[in-house]
Parts: C-alpha cells; sequence; structure tokens
C-alpha cells in the first residue's frame, strides 16, 4: 500500500464518528437512490409494455394523416397482402392488421356506441394480450365469421352472454349504412375497467364487408421481441413500405405520446429530489473534509517545512475522500441492491397505489427491476460529487505558508 | 425559576457566540438546512399544485362535488338507470347554506354524426342556469353561445370534436341514443357553440344539450342520470355530505366525488403521505450533517465544557447548551429557507409551463400549466419537523458532551 | 475553624495496561484561612489531590468533606453546585471560555447561580479593578496577555466569595515578573478575604510565598511543614 494510502486510511479513522457519521449520508442517499432508481426502471418498463401490449404495439404502419384525424375513410389498400408481406420479410407473426370503426352496439336491453376493432384471428393474439385474457368462450373462428368478443364490463352492461346476437349499426367508408347482427362468441377480462367497457372486436374479414371497406384497413400493428429491439425493426419496416408512399411507420412513441411525457415528468420531479439529496451529501462531505483540513493545519505546515509540496497534500486530502466515498458507496449499493432485490421478489405497495397503478396499467404491487445501471447510477452520482466537494478543502492548502501554518494552535 | 432565567441569558450568550466560532462550518451546515428546507417547500409546492389541479380538473369534468346516482349508474351508466328529479324533502335540503349550487343532468352514451364521420360521446342534458352556478366556465366558449335554457333545441359541443368530425358552427349533426325500451332515438341538433377544454380528452367527450330537450329526445319524461351537489371547498364535502345522503335515502346512491372517482381521491391522501416521507427524508439527509457539525463542535471544545463542569455548571446546563446552539442554527436556516421558498414560489403564482409533456400530465389527469400551491399547512409541518427531529437528534452529541468527566476534558489539549 | 479534611484517600488510575497510583492513604486537613502549597515532582499527585479535594474527581476510597459537608459521595450535579458556591479554580492555561469577555468570564459564575444582573456587573467591575485590569473589561481572551489571562481567572475564582481557591499551575505559563505579581495578589486576597489557598506547583519562587507547605511523592505526603 503506498504511504499517501495509508496516511489517508489512518487520518480517516482519527475521527471515527465524524468518518461514519459522513459515510453514513452517503449511505443514506446510496440506498435510497438505489431502491427508487430500481422501481423507477421497473415501473416504467412495466408501464410501456403493459399499456403497449394491450393494444397499440410497438409500431404502427397507418395511411398519412390517420394518427392525427383516424376517421374510417383515412384506410389504406391491400392490407392483408401488406401484412403478410411484413411476416414474410421479418420473419415474424408479430404482425396483425386491423380496421377500426364506430357502431351503435345493441343487445335486446341496451345499446352504446362503440369503437370496433377488426382484427386478423390468425395474427391478433400475437400482437395484442386482449386475446389471452379471453374469461369466457373463444376467439374467431374464421376470418369472415360473423362474430364479436367484447369486454367484461360492456357484456354486463348489454346483459348479454356467451351466445348472444349483438346488432350493429354505423356507417361505412362510403357512408352508406353500415348493419349487422354478429354472434358473441368471447368475453375477456383485461383488469382494466376502461378497456373492459368499451372495446369490441370483430373479425377483420367480416369487418370489410360490414363498413364497406373493400380490401382496406387502417393500421398494421408490429410487435418487437423486446422494447430495445423496435429500432432494428423500425428501419426494415420502412424499407418494406418504402414502395408505398401513401403510408407512414409511427413508432409506439408517436402513437402513444402521453406515455413517454408522463415518464419524463416523473423521471423530472424524480431528478429533482435525488440532485437535492445529492447536493446534501456533497454539502457533508465538504464541511467534514474542511474542518479535517483546518484541524491539520499545524500538521500540514510541518509536512510543508519537511518539503512535502502542497500538490501532495492536496492529493492526500482527496484520496481520504475517496476512501470515504468508497465505503459509502459499496455499504449504500450493496444494501440497496440487497433492499431493491428483496422487494423484487416479494413486491410493494402502499395506500393509494392501485388506483394509481390503475391508471397507468400497472400491477397493484410494484417490484423494482434490479440492474447493473439501476444499483450504480445513483451512487457514482454520489460519488463524484463527493469527490468534487472534497475540491475546495484541497485548493486551500495551495495558500498555506508553512511558517504562520506552524504557529497555528 | 429565578435562577434559571438568569442563567438562561449567558447560555444563550455562548451558544450564539460559539456558534459563529467557526463560521465556515456554520456557513455550509446553514446552507445545507436552506437548500434542505427550500427543498421540502418548494417541492411540495409543486406537488400540491399538480395534485390540486388534477382533483379541479377531475371534478370539473365531472361537476359535482357529491352526485347522487341510480344504484347502478356508475358501473352502468346508461339510460335505465335513470332517477326522479328532486322531491320536496331534497329540495329543502339543497336549500342548505353549506350548499352551494346543485344542478340534475342526463347522461348517456351516444353516437354523434356529421356528414363526414361519426363519434361515441357522452350526451349531457343540463340545466343552463344552474350548470353554469356549478362550475361551467362561459369563457371556455369560443365560438357561438351557451345554450339558453332547458327547451334550447341546440347543441354544444367540443372544439375537438367539431375537428373531428368536420363540422362548424351552425351545421346540423345527428346524436343518436337509446330510449328506455331499447328503441333508437335519434334526433338532429344545430351546433350553437364550440368549447375548449384543459385538456383534449374533454372536448371529444362531452356534448351539452338542453334537460328538457333530452329528456323528450329519450321518452325520460322527469326522470335524470344525475343530481350533482357543489359545496364550498371540495376538501371539505363531510360537513354536509351526509345529510344530503340521509334525505336523498336508501333508493339512490349518494357519493361524495372522492369515491366516484377512486384515483382523485387517493390522490389527495397519496399527496399528504407523499409530503410527510419526503421532507422525513431530507430531514434525515440534513441530520447527518447535523449531528456531525454538533460533535465537531463539541469535541473542539472539549477543554472549555470541563472548565465550565470545573466552574460549576451543571450537566444539564451543557446539555442545553448545545440543544439552544443547535436551536438556533435550525431556526435560521429555517428562516432563510423558508424565505427562499417562499420568494422561488410567489413569482411562479402565475404558471409553470410545463406544456412540453402536456400528453403525459393529462395522462396523469392535470394540465400543461402547473400552479404551485403554498399551503401554510405544508409549510409549518417542514418546519415543526425540523424544528422537532432536529432537536431530538442534536441531543446526542449534547449528551455526549454534558457527560464529559471534567478532569479528563481539561487534560485535553 | 475546620476548613477541609480529607481521611485515607486512594485513587488510581488504568495508562494502557499499567495501573498508576494517584494517591496513596492520604489524609490532610487544611485550616480555613490558610495558604498551602503542593509541591512535588510530576506524578506525585498533587492535581489529583487538588482535584479531589475540589469536587471535580471522587477518590476511590475514603472521605472528603468541605466544612460539613461529605463531598466525596456526591453526584455529578451536587458536585457541580459545590464547585459553583464554594470552590474557585485557577488552571495553569486555558483558564477562560474564549467567547466570553473578561468581564463575562467574571460574570459567568455569578450567571450561573443567578445573580442579578446589576450586582454582578457591580461585582465583577469592582474585582476586576482590583486584579489591576481596569479598563479591559471587554476584551476577549485572545486579546489579553497571559498573566492578564490568569488575573481574570483570579476575579472569577473569588467574585463569588467562596472559602476555598484551587489552583494548579497558575504560574507555569508566566514570566517571573508576573509570576510574583500574581502571587503577591494571592497573599493579599488571602489575608484581605479570609480566603483558603491551595496551590499545586513546582516552582519555587510559589512555594516561598506558602504558610505551610506540603510535599508529595507517589501518591504520598513526605513532608508537611508550617513557615
Amino acid at each position: 500500500m503506498n504511504i499517501t494510502l495509508r496516511m489517508a486510511w489512518r487520518n480517516l479513522w482519527r475521527h471515527k464518528r465524524r468518518t461514519w457519521l459522513t459515510v453514513g449520508a452517503m449511505i443514506f442517499s446510496n440506498l435510497l437512490l438505489v431502491f427508487m432508481i430500481s422501481l423507477q426502471f421497473g415501473s416504467y418498463r412495466m408501464m410501456i409494455d403493459n399499456t403497449l401490449k394491450s393494444y397499440t404495439g410497438h409500431m404502427q404502419v397507418q395511411l398519412e394523416g390517420y394518427n392525427d384525424d383516424s376517421k374510417i375513410r383515412n384506410s389504406f389498400d391491400n392490407i392483408i397482402p401488406l401484412a403478410e408481406q411484413l411476416r414474410q420479410t421479418l420473419n415474424t407473426s408479430r404482425v396483425a392488421a386491423r380496421g377500426v370503426a364506430f357502431a351503435m352496439t345493441s343487445s335486446e336491453m341496451r345499446s352504446y356506441g362503440l369503437q370496433i376493432v377488426g382484427v386478423e384471428p390468425g395474427y391478433e393474439p400475437e400482437v395484442s394480450t386482449l386475446s389471452g385474457l379471453l374469461k369466457k368462450g373463444q376467439f374467431f373462428s374464421g376470418n369472415n365469421a360473423e362474430e364479436i368478443i367484447i369486454g367484461s364490463i360492456l357484456a354486463r352492461n348489454l346483459r348479454v352472454d356467451i351466445g348472444a346476437e349483438l346488432t350493429l349499426l354505423g356507417s361505412g367508408r362510403d357512408g352508406s349504412f353500415a348493419a349487422g347482427v354478429v354472434l358473441v362468441t368471447g368475453i375477456f377480462e383485461s383488469g382494466s375497467n376502461d378497456v373492459d367497457r368499451s372495446m369490441a372486436q370483430i373479425p377483420l374479414g367480416y369487418f370489410q364487408s360490414l363498413f364497406s371497406m373493400g380490401n382496406q384497413g387502417h393500421n398494421i400493428v408490429i410487435n418487437a421481441e423486446d422494447l430495445s429491439l423496435v429500432d432494428v425493426l423500425q428501419s426494415k419496416v420502412s424499407h418494406v413500405i418504402a414502395s408505398r408512399k401513401e403510408l407512414v411507420l409511427l413508432d409506439w412513441n408517436q402513437l402513444q405520446p402521453g406515455l413517454q411525457q408522463a415518464i419524463q415528468a416523473d423521471m423530472f420531479s424524480a431528478w429533482f429530489m435525488y440532485a437535492i439529496l445529492i447536493v446534501l451529501v456533497a454539502f457533508s462531505v465538504l464541511n467534514t473534509q474542511l474542518m479535517s483540513v483546518l484541524e491539520r493545519t499545524r500538521e500540514f505546515g510541518i509536512m510543508m517545512a519537511l518539503g512535502v509540496k502542497p500538490v501532495r497534500l492536496g492529493a492526500l486530502v482527496i484520496t481520504e475522500t475517496t476512501l470515504m466515498s468508497t465505503l459509502g458507496l459499496a455499504i449504500g449499493a450493496g444494501l440497496g441492491a440487497l433492499l431493491a432485490y428483496y422487494l423484487s421478489l416479494v413486491g410493494f405497495s402502499y395506500p393509494g397505489m392501485e388506483e394509481m397503478a390503475g391508471k397507468f396499467n400497472l400491477p397493484d404491487r410494484m417490484y423494482p427491476s434490479l440492474s447493473l445501471l439501476s444499483v450504480f447510477l445513483g451512487p457514482c452520482i454520489v460519488f463524484i460529487c463527493s469527490l468534487l466537494a472534497s475540491v475546495y478543502p484541497a485548493l486551500r492548502l495551495f495558500f498555506l505558508h508553512p511558517v504562520s501554518a506552524m504557529r497555528t494552535v | 425559576m429565578m435562577t434559571f432565567q438568569l442563567s438562561n441569558t449567558v447560555i444563550f450568550i455562548l451558544a450564539w457566540r460559539n456558534l459563529w466560532r467557526n463560521h465556515r462550518r456554520t456557513l455550509i451546515m446553514l446552507s445545507a438546512i436552506t437548500v434542505g428546507v427550500w427543498a421540502m417547500i418548494f417541492m411540495t409546492a409543486l406537488m400540491r399544485g399538480m395534485v390540486d389541479d388534477m382533483l379541479l380538473n377531475g371534478i370539473r369534468n365531472l361537476p359535482g362535488e357529491v352526485q347522487i346516482h341510480h344504484l347502478q349508474f356508475l358501473d352502468d351508466p346508461g339510460i335505465n338507470n335513470s332517477i326522479t328529479a328532486p322531491d320536496a324533502k331534497l329540495l329543502k335540503a339543497l336549500q342548505s347554506p353549506e350548499v352551494k349550487a346543485w344542478t340534475t343532468r342526463v347522461r348517456v352514451p351516444a353516437v354523434i354524426s356529421s356528414e363526414r364521420d361519426s363519434r361515441g360521446i357522452t350526451l349531457l342534458g343540463v340545466e343552463p342556469g344552474r350548470e353554469v352556478q356549478l362550475g361551467f366556465d362561459i369563457s371556455s366558449i369560443i365560438e357561438g353561445r351557451f345554450l339558453t335554457g332547458n327547451n334550447d333545441s341546440g347543441l354544444v359541443i367540443g372544439a375537438k370534436l367539431a375537428e373531428r368530425l368536420e363540422t362548424r358552427l351552425g351545421k346540423r349533426v345527428v346524436v343518436m341514443s337509446q330510449d328506455p325500451d331499447n328503441n333508437i332515438a335519434d334526433r338532429g341538433f344545430r351546433v350553437v357553440g364550440i368549447y375548449k377544454a384543459k385538456m383534449d380528452s374533454l372536448e371529444e367527450l362531452n356534448i351539452y344539450a338542453g334537460l328538457t330537450t333530452v329528456q323528450k329526445l329519450l321518452k325520460l319524461e322527469d326522470k335524470v342520470s344525475e343530481i350533482a351537489i357543489t359545496g364550498k371547498d371540495y376538501r371539505h364535502v363531510e360537513n354536509w355530505f351526509s345529510t344530503i345522503k340521509l334525505v336523498a335515502g336508501q333508493t339512490v346512491q349518494t357519493l361524495p366525488w372522492y369515491e366516484i372517482d377512486k384515483y382523485l381521491g387517493s390522490m389527495l391522501a397519496m399527496m399528504d403521505g407523499f409530503v410527510l416521507v419526503w421532507i422525513i427524508v431530507i430531514f434525515l439527509a440534513l441530520s447527518f450533517g447535523l449531528v456531525n457539525t454538533l460533535v465537531m463542535a463539541v469535541f473542539e471544545r472539549t477543554r472549555e465544557i470541563g472548565l465550565m463542569q470545573a466552574l460549576g455548571m451543571r450537566p444539564n446546563m451543557i446539555l442545553y447548551q448545545i440543544l439552544v446552539e443547535s436551536f438556533f442554527l435550525l431556526s435560521i436556516g429555517l428562516l432563510i429557507g423558508n424565505a427562499l421558498a417562499i420568494g422561488t414560489i410567489l413569482p411562479l403564482q402565475d404558471g409553470i409551463d410545463i406544456s412540453v409533456v402536456a400528453k403525459g400530465m393529462e395522462m396523469m389527469g392535470s394540465s400543461s400549466i402547473l400552479y404551485p400551491a403554498l399551503k401554510l399547512n405544508d409549510v409549518l409541518l417542514a418546519n415543526i419537523i425540523v424544528i422537532t427531529l432536529g432537536l431530538l437528534t442534536s441531543f446526542l452529541p449534547a449528551w455526549h458532551a454534558a457527560s464529559f468527566d471534567p478532569v479528563e476534558a481539561l487534560g485535553k489539549d | 475553624m475546620t476548613s477541609i479534611v480529607c481521611k485515607d484517600l486512594c485513587k488510581t488510575f488504568q495508562q494502557g495496561d499499567e495501573v498508576i497510583t494517584g494517591l496513596d492513604n492520604v489524609s490532610i486537613t487544611i485550616e480555613k484561612g490558610d495558604f498551602v502549597c503542593l509541591s512535588g515532582p510530576s506524578g506525585s499527585g498533587k492535581t489529583t489531590l487538588l482535584n479531589a479535594m475540589g469536587g471535580l474527581d471522587t477518590p476511590d476510597s475514603g472521605e472528603i468533606t468541605i466544612g460539613r459537608v461529605r463531598i466525596d459521595k456526591l453526584g455529578k450535579a451536587a458536585l457541580a453546585d459545590i464547585r459553583l458556591h464554594n470552590i474557585g479554580f485557577v488552571f495553569q492555561a486555558y483558564n477562560l471560555i474564549p467567547v466570553l469577555t473578561a468581564r463575562e468570564n467574571v460574570e459567568f459564575v455569578m450567571q450561573v447561580s443567578g445573580l442579578d444582573a446589576e450586582e454582578r456587573s457591580k461585582r465583577s467591575y469592582k474585582i476586576l479593578r482590583e486584579v489591576g485590569l481596569e479598563g479591559m473589561e471587554n476584551r476577549r481572551p485572545a486579546h489579553l496577555s497571559g498573566g492578564q489571562q490568569q488575573r481574570v481567572a483570579v476575579a472569577r475564582a473569588i467574585v463569588s466569595q467562596p472559602t476555598l481557591v484551587l489552583a494548579d499551575e497558575p504560574t507555569a505559563n508566566l514570566d517571573s515578573v508576573t509570576s510574583s505579581q500574581l502571587m503577591d495578589l494571592f497573599v493579599e486576597l488571602n489575608q484581605h478575604h479570609n480566603i483558603t489557598f491551595i496551590i499545586a506547583t513546582h516552582d519555587l519562587r510559589v512555594m516561598k510565598y506558602a504558610k505551610r507547605l506540603i510535599k508529595m511523592e507517589d501518591g504520598k505526603i513526605i513532608s508537611d511543614e508550617k513557615q
């Protein structure tokens, strides 16, 4: 061990209590940061995944302008062949075409104005979790079947069950009158009241004939295996649709701008809080190191008289801080990781979270997500800020005059 | 008692002068307390502002801090779950001074169609005069007019919806819903007014028509979907809610806003929790520095403390002296911190534009301008926690100082 | 009249692995109004004896009585009160509270014991004049010379009219002129106020002033003579 390091280490323990209090402040903040950041990472990811997987998907091919103005007329040709072409080019089954329209949906007892989504029976389950959430009945028997699946609350409100008939009344793409009778084959329960109250799906083939769509549809949903692979997939899809100038490819951020912004807003307030914590730790370090330099003025004076350069002494102070910060980092990140790991297994919740979670497609319990980044991001910033805080005390040594320093008591 | 008061003076002088002996350390600690207190109050005011906005938006979305519905209405907001208009008894209860305004509405899901497109919307049959009293902002009408009476045959729709339907003021649209016998009921309306809401989603959702007009269309006779009542402060609904509930009876469901929208209701409680946790977390982060400062102060003055003990100062007076020093430190920090917080919040009273994340805020139910809400209670809470817990943590080094052995303390260099 | 009676005092300290004897069966009686010097090499036990008599330290065994009060078994707070009202201290150095002025240092003891402000101020001015510090009342210790600081300490020790003043090496940091001025002051106070002085010292010039000279070695009294 080199001499500076050894001296620094011993100096730290000359004031055990002070050192531990400073390290304690670091441990406290680090513990909190690791926990909070892991929780953020966990919940953001879940928020994105759950929101996108239930319906929107990672990206969609649409007619240009459809996203801002989702009218039934803003559809495009040959949607099913294009979806098939995409599946082959991308070598994935996570591609499905859809049509979207409004219709008055009536049972014998009730009527509701609903958004009706036409889906490809063979591929829709690959892009959306809804079909997997069927509580009763089954998915469509074919692409042209006159069948419908609806949410559980909607079923209750319409007073219908599997096997009942619903009448759909709306206007087709060309403005003509669209009317049809469909059989309820499935009822799903997603857990989100809004979805369960308002969602209805019918097979795309039947949708196209009911709403006079011809071979048209409104969007093709494409899902990546993982959120991180979206970029790669995006460029491939763009390539495929390049020949069709009327089409655009929108990623999840363009489709659901609120999601990213809600995350940004939350991130901003979270980082404001973290910054305050970190500043307070930095003050703690500044105080400790300044005191430790001031009380050793005499000692430093003697060392300078012996020929030690101020740079060496400054290095000593910085080394002391580094040792202290390393302790804080190791213990804080360690304890924080343990806490986050434990909670990632059992989860946790707080009063009011359930209502909050429902709003953002989150489960009732939160599970922090542990990664190298989530564990070390916060503590490393604390580490750097602590070092920065000790620069001023270290710099003071350059203005020390050995003779007057030695005279100090 | 006399003794105590007189010796107080010397304790205060000692504590105050000792505080400034190591002015660098004191200033650093003061900065830390100031930043901490500022952050406590500032952040709390921002969050409160956001939640207030969410609540107000939420309540504006379904105006009426207390609403009376058919027992099944909230689960199934349809035409069949209607109730009779207020009877004499309820009307009398609504005269209460606690009630600021009330109205009745028909609220049913419907489809609106222009010649270009159709949309699913919520049709509101309202009593225009009462609706305005209840909080409908007449200045939000950007084109045309609001409804003039229960018999008004016009329709008021949101700007966003008009854009979607490619319709405009003076054009005709068709509204289609069902009557209680499940027959399709539809009727043409002329758009007489277009309103702008804080949130796009509301503009697309709610359309307003005269109450009687809607009742006739839907063959409801004089039935309504809801009775909405507003008091003077949405935070204190409990005062009058129970009276209304009692008079309204068991055959209908009478609920305050925080139970109608559980998300909104939980936000208020969660906010209180957040404020407390935030203040305590900041305090804890501060407490390490505070104890450290006092530990150093006591350590440097070991000899002096020994001397004071030798001169006959009782140990509890030593303890008291350190606590007073800590009290001074905390008080100055609080003073500057509070001033700084108020100084930064007041200029922001006109709102902070956060429209870059407008869509995200809308997801949370808040609008894109954030108005910080400085609440006396929050400020008091922060101050009380800092002083109380601060003195409590200072007790450790103070007690340490008081338990010095005078001979040993005097022997220290 | 008997002022202080010590009977069979024993005290040991632990220093590292060694056990050091501070007091070894010391018995001594000091009359009121006496002027006593305790001398002996460092480690002989004179400071320990002084601290024990002043109620700063408690002996392992033995009895100490000041006036009629047994002080060897008293608690911290009660001892503090005895020191406050009956005993004045003058130490070798760092005698004063640095943040207080000369006058405030003198008033400190009176303030702790609860005297009113007018009385305090009257007495402190008078006593500071008596020790020759007129005009320096509002200086802080850092702006006083070593001798002046010791005079403030003496003023503080006698201002509350104690029966006993204990001084531990009061001249150690002073030059010879200042030393003899301080000792002259002690003698004068001893004579005019009938205050008992016990001074621990190994300064021969100080011992000359003693009415009674007690020599100690290894925690024992080896000689005790009046002169």
